[in-house]
């Protein structure tokens, strides 16, 4: 008998079994289709996006499209007035902001301390001399602030601390690192950045999920120059956020084939993300894999009980259709073509369900990870690649009872021996 | 024509086997209609199934129309089954998704006859045996005795060489018995090979020729 034939006749055969099977058992075997596909797609989205959130957040919330940095042996970026002012001719470019970068001290209790031998409230942190304006364009770090108000040009004496630098906001006590313990909005602290120490009052307090952000201390340019003595104007990184739809592999060449590659690294934020962030993101990656792997071990067995017990309990109609001339072909179609088709529905409510709802709402309302925004990242053609997978693992496993079951005598299937 | 020649059928269980067929040899004539009666357990229904190719048996040969059916593969048997053998069963054996057309439509569908056709053919099936009104009623919501008519509508349709019927009556009343009955009569009136198996005398009177089985053997043939 021919191939087409048997496909034809399975057709004929699935089309009726599904069409007067019982509706809640074909609704519910399509449900746990739907959660097999959830569970493919969804678990491994989040644990990547949850990496892709925090990637995203260092994105936009420190290192935007490029980054021109220091080179290793330098503290600072040689010309930076004529390297700021090459990137602010390129058209690509949306904003930039210039910061000033250095290690320093931070002393809270230096008030309060009534004999040398009180234990001192110490921090160590990394202080940022910024353009509030310009820095606000770019990381939009205003939004961040969780206490107080954000720098504006003119402020004397006054800083945003980030929140890690905070007791009240971590909590932690770990060897080499220390907080700061009573430090609220208007409370004086003492600085030293170098040999220079100058008490400050903080203005605000920053949080992001970014360590970068909310481990630093932030003061305007102008006082942070003169506080280390910094006439040069010669900065430590560039931020630099370009336009919707610009290259930035393409500006980075630009700024490069300008000279600025000869005094200060130049990458893209791909280039330049810390490392760390690659493995993990390869990391999380593989572990979804290995989550998906268990779903689709899961959805073939769920596949292949919900079929051999369909194709045991109809035994005896199965024998029926070979005793009246029903290849054997046909009849395994018919049983792959059912499994194939709770797949499918289970896959389309899921496509349905995941891009129409679940992507765009946890986009809207990100998971609030500690250390991330976390959103479900499912490219379309991952996702493709998936239900691909889980089609064929479903036919495989729609196959087997299938075949267990068809291949038996046919007069024992009729009569009910075993 | 059918031909059984020294047929022998056991079963196996565990150490012990059971002879259920001890040698059967007989022929049916082409057109003929040929009943089977014996007690319970006198092989009857194992000897239709092993002319009917729906079983192998142990030793022996069973010819139709002079090809020896134990020299087919099981899908040549399938194929031969489909095209020459039609099957009535004694629990009418419907598939219960499919409507009475569908049922009955099914194995010309198996034939490569195109759906319009095939639907066609199994409306007149049906229609021969009175069911013109309950084509697309499910197996479900037909009394036995329509069941058992669509069971003969699909086993005609395709207009077999011989038409197998196994107890077809065992599971019906009287009057739904006698309709069955007279569709084989009208059947075999028009020149259908028919091989009946049945314990009740009375219909069994219906075939020209009567075969006794006893304890796996022929006891007598009897003619009416």
């Amino acid at each position: 008998m021919s191939p087409f034939l048997n496909l034809r006749i399975g057709i004929y055969l699935a089309k009726r079994q599904i069409k007067r099977s019982n509706p809640w058992t074909t609704a519910l075997i399509i449900f746990v289709m739907f959660f097999t596909f959830l569970n493919l797609v969804v678990i491994s989205g989040i644990l990547v996006g949850l990496i892709q959130g925090a990637v995203d957040a260092v994105k936009s919330d420190y290192m935007s499209d490029v980054i021109v940095s220091t080179l290793p042996d330098k503290s600072y970026i040689e010309n930076s007035p004529e390297v700021i002012s090459i990137i602010k001719s390129l058209p690509e470019v949306e904003a930039m902001t210039a910061r000033y970068v250095q290690g320093g001290k931070i002393e809270a209790n230096y008030k309060t301390k009534i004999k040398d031998t009180d234990k001192s409230d110490i921090a160590n942190g990394s202080f940022t001399g910024i353009d509030p304006v310009d820095e606000d364009k770019v990381t939009n770090l205003s939004r961040f602030i969780v206490a107080g108000k954000y720098l504006e040009h003119g402020d004397y004496d006054q800083v945003v601390i980030g929140a890690y630098l905070l007791k009240k906001y971590m909590p932690v006590d770990s060897p080499g690192f220390t907080t700061l313990s009573n430090v609220g909005v208007g409370t004086k602290i003492r600085i030293t950045v170098g040999s220079v120490t100058r008490e400050v009052t903080v203005k605000g307090i920053v949080k992001a999920k970014v360590d970068e952000v909310s481990m630093r201390v932030y003061m305007p340019d102008d006082q942070f120059r003169s506080l280390i003595g910094r006439s040069d104007y010669n900065v430590s990184e560039i931020a630099i956020k370009l336009k919707p739809g610009a290259n930035p592999e393409y500006v980075r060449d630009i700024i490069k084939s300008n000279g600025v590659g000869s005094v200060a690294k130049v990458q893209t934020f791909t280039e330049g993300k810390p490392k760390f962030i690659t493995d993990m993101q390869n990391t999380f990656a593989l572990l979804g894999n290995i989550l998906s792997s268990i779903g689709l071990v899961v959805a073939s067995i769920t596949i292949f009980i919900v079929i051999f017990i369909n194709a045991i309990t109809r035994r005896k109609f199965i024998g029926i259709l070979k005793g009246i001339g029903i290849s054997e072909q046909a009849i395994e179609i018919s049983y792959i073509l059912q499994s194939f088709f709770y797949a499918l529905c289970g896959s389309v409510v899921g496509i349905i369900f995941l891009y129409a709802f679940l992507q765009p709402t946890i986009a809207a309302h990100p998971i609030d990870f500690p250390f991330s925004d976390g959103i479900l990242v499912a490219p379309i053609w991952g996702t493709m690649f998936r239900i691909g997978l889980l089609m064929f693992t479903t036919i495989v496993a729609g196959f087997i009872p299938a075949r267990l079951v068809v291949r038996k005598n046919t007069l024992d299937s009729i009569l009910g021996r075993k | 024509m059918i031909e059984v020649k020294n047929l022998v059928k056991s079963f196996k269980d565990g150490e012990s086997i059971t002879q259920v067929l001890k040698g059967i040899d007989f022929r049916a004539e082409t057109g003929e209609f040929v009943s089977i009666m014996g007690r319970s357990g006198a092989g009857k229904s194992t000897l239709l199934y092993q002319m009917s190719l729906l079983d192998e048996p142990t030793s022996g040969d069973v010819i139709i129309d002079g090809k020896d059916t134990s020299l087919l593969s099981i899908e040549e048997k399938t194929k031969f089954r489909l095209g020459e053998l039609g099957y009535v069963l004694q629990d009418y054996a419907l598939l219960p998704e499919m409507t009475a057309l569908e049922n009955v439509a099914l194995p010309l569908l198996m034939q490569d006859i195109d759906e319009k056709q095939a639907y066609k053919e199994a409306t007149e099936a049906l229609t021969r045996v009175g069911l013109e009104k309950r084509l697309n009623n499910l197996p479900s919501k037909l009394s036995g005795g329509e069941q058992q008519r669509v069971s003969i509508a699909r086993a005609i349709a395709h207009k077999p060489k011989i038409l197998f019927a196994d107890e077809p009556t065992a599971n019906l009343d009287n009057e739904s018995s006698r309709i069955i009955l007279n569709i084989f009569k009208e059947l075999h009136a028009e020149g259908q090979t028919i091989i009946m198996v049945t314990h009740e005398h009375e219909y069994s009177k219906f075939a020209e020729r009567i075969i006794h089985l006893d304890d796996g053997k022929i006891i007598s043939i009897e003619k009416n």
